[in-house]
């Protein structure tokens, strides 16, 4: 597998605060990555200088061999709030990515139409996003990601908002996605559990300033279900999820 | 049962119209007013149906007056909210000009639009646009500047120019803000119309009303109101029946 993403020596600090420091890592083509770690170490600032929003005080991140030098067009982001815009329907809404980078929205409805049916969203192509629950927002925004089949999408804690029960119905969600587009994903989440049972990889970092603290390959067999919870293995990946917080936690 | 209170309630602020007109007219005579000081409902519908062609020329002239000012300040409005957002350094130029200029009474120096652009239509339609722009402005301001960080970077990711997030974002966003804005900005061109021709001219309602105080034909000044009320509802509701159909996504024209 040859690296989609690669993080090299990334710090990044804000005002005297030192956000991010030294940070480094990889995304392989077409996996599942992970970041695990407690508020406030950096990831959602590690996130928006993946997407090359934001820049970093020091070292590289290169995209497909590309430096990462400014806003990438070809990432798909969804955020912890769905950011859905109220006057378009969801299908619009969908699309919206689309229109954004001047292509034929009409060119993308049939793919907008079986990622919505995939993401169990058929039927709600007319509605607006106030007529969708919380799970349902999100889906859409999770869709609009992987319309255009970018080479990144980044998750920012896309299920933080949601009840548990949905939270984990969203992961099987997620995955039925991810496993018919494998798209390459970095995914943020503060849920050990959720991250073990997504992901290829699970990076774990530690607060203040935000360090890569352990780098966990998860090789349990997909498609995974609610068994896999119960997998011995699975227990033991997310209690080493779980040591790796911890011991960053007291370590300074 | 159910459609007959519906009905009710529909029609309830009519009812309660015509009970305040009927007490008025009953009403009125019995304490003793006389008519030039506050004319009866019957006389002043008499007047109105009297004066009707007069009425409708008046406000053909106030109508054009105040619909071609509250248009410069839609354009203008949307134009200086645009450039405060587009152009930062704007933003510390104009804002402070702006507040000043609105804490002006624009009315009190309404005199000086006289001296300036004359008695014609031009000096209300200065008036009226001048009253209007405010509240566009402002309004247009927060609609088109107002837009969550995450949307404008979800666009810009998606590789949005600056144009296209401008009309698919900016200029959706605001729509409601900028037809909120015209609800407020109506009423007060109306104003800007009439005082203008309070001050100077021959034609228009508010020519009318002077006219009517000159002969003590009071009846006369409140069919001339009414011609205004009548005006300002349709204007009004035209933007609200505009809301109600192209807004069915904003909270308060969801139907639930
Ligand atoms: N624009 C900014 N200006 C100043 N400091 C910032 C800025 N953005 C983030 N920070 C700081 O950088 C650190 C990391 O923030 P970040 O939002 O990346 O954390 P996080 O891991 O995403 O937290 P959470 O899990 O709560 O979302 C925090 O200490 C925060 O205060
Ligand atoms: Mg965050």
């Amino acid at each position: 597998m040859s690296a989609s993403l690669i993080v090299e020596n990334l710090s990044k600090t804000f005002g005297s605060t030192l956000a991010i420091d030294q940070a480094s890592f990889s995304v392989p083509e077409n996996s599942f990555v992970s970041i695990v770690g407690p508020s406030g170490c950096g990831k959602s600032t590690l996130l928006r200088i993946a997407a090359g929003l934001v820049r970093a005080s020091s070292g590289r991140i290169n995209l497909r061999g590309q430096e990462v030098t400014g806003p990438i067009r070809d990432v798909g982001m969804v955020f912890q709030a769905p950011v859905l815009l109220p006057w378009r329907t969801t299908l619009d809404n969908i699309l919206f990515v689309a229109e954004m980078g001047g292509l034929r929205a009409a060119d993308y409805e049939g793919r907008a139409r079986e990622l919505m049916a995939l993401a169990g969203l058929s039927g709600f192509e007319e509605s607006r996003p106030f007529e969708l629950s919380g799970g349902m927002q999100q889906r859409a925004a999770i869709c609009r990601a992987m319309l255009l089949k970018p080479s990144l999408i980044l998750m920012d804690e896309p299920f933080g908002a949601l009840d548990v029960i949905t939270r984990e119905r969203m992961g099987f969600a997620l995955q039925t996605l991810w496993e018919e587009s494998r798209n390459t994903v970095l995914f943020v989440t503060h849920s050990i559990t959720e991250a073990v049972l997504l992901s290829d990889i699970v990076v774990v970092m530690s607060p203040r300033p935000g360090r890569i603290h352990d780098i966990v390959e998860i090789d349990l067999p997909r498609s995974r279900t609610t068994a896999t919870l119960r997998d011995p293995r699975f227990v033991a990946f997310a209690a080493r999820v779980r040591e790796g917080i911890e011991a960053g936690e007291t370590e300074y | 049962m159910a459609d007959t209170s519906s009905l009710l309630a529909r029609f309830r602020p009519l009812l309660f119209l015509a009970a305040l007109l009927l007490f008025w007219e009953i009403g009125v005579p019995l304490l003793g007013i006389p008519g030039y000081v506050l004319p009866l409902p019957s006389a002043i519908a008499t007047r109105f149906m009297e004066t009707a062609s007069i009425q409708l020329q008046g406000l053909a002239v106030t109508g054009m007056t105040t619909l071609v000012g509250l248009a410069l300040a839609l354009v203008f409005g949307v134009l200086l909210a645009l450039a405060v957002i587009y152009v930062p350094v704007l933003r510390s130029l104009v804002m402070p000009l702006l507040a000043a200029f609105n804490s002006i009474p624009k009315i009190a120096v309404a005199p000086l639009f006289v001296i300036w652009f004359g008695l014609g239509v031009e000096s209300k339609i200065i008036l009226a646009f001048l009253l209007a722009l405010f509240p566009v402005f402002v309004n247009s301001l927060t609609g088109l500047g107002e837009i969550e960080a995450d949307v404008i970077d979800l666009s810009t990711l998606a590789g949005g120019s600056r144009w296209r997030i401008f009309t698919k974002v900016r200029l959706m966003n605001a729509v409601p803000y900028i037809t909120d804005a015209l609800k407020v900005a109506f009423p007060l061109a109306l104003v800007g119309s009439i005082v203008g021709e309070f001050i100077g001219g021959n034609s228009g309602i508010g020519h009318l009303i002077l006219f009517g105080q000159f002969n003590m034909d009071t009846p006369l000044v409140f069919a001339a109101l009414v011609s205004i009320t009548v005006f300002t509802t349709l204007g009004i509701g035209a933007v609200s029946l505009f809301e109600r159909m192209a807004l069915t996504w904003r909270p308060s024209q969801r139907r639930r």
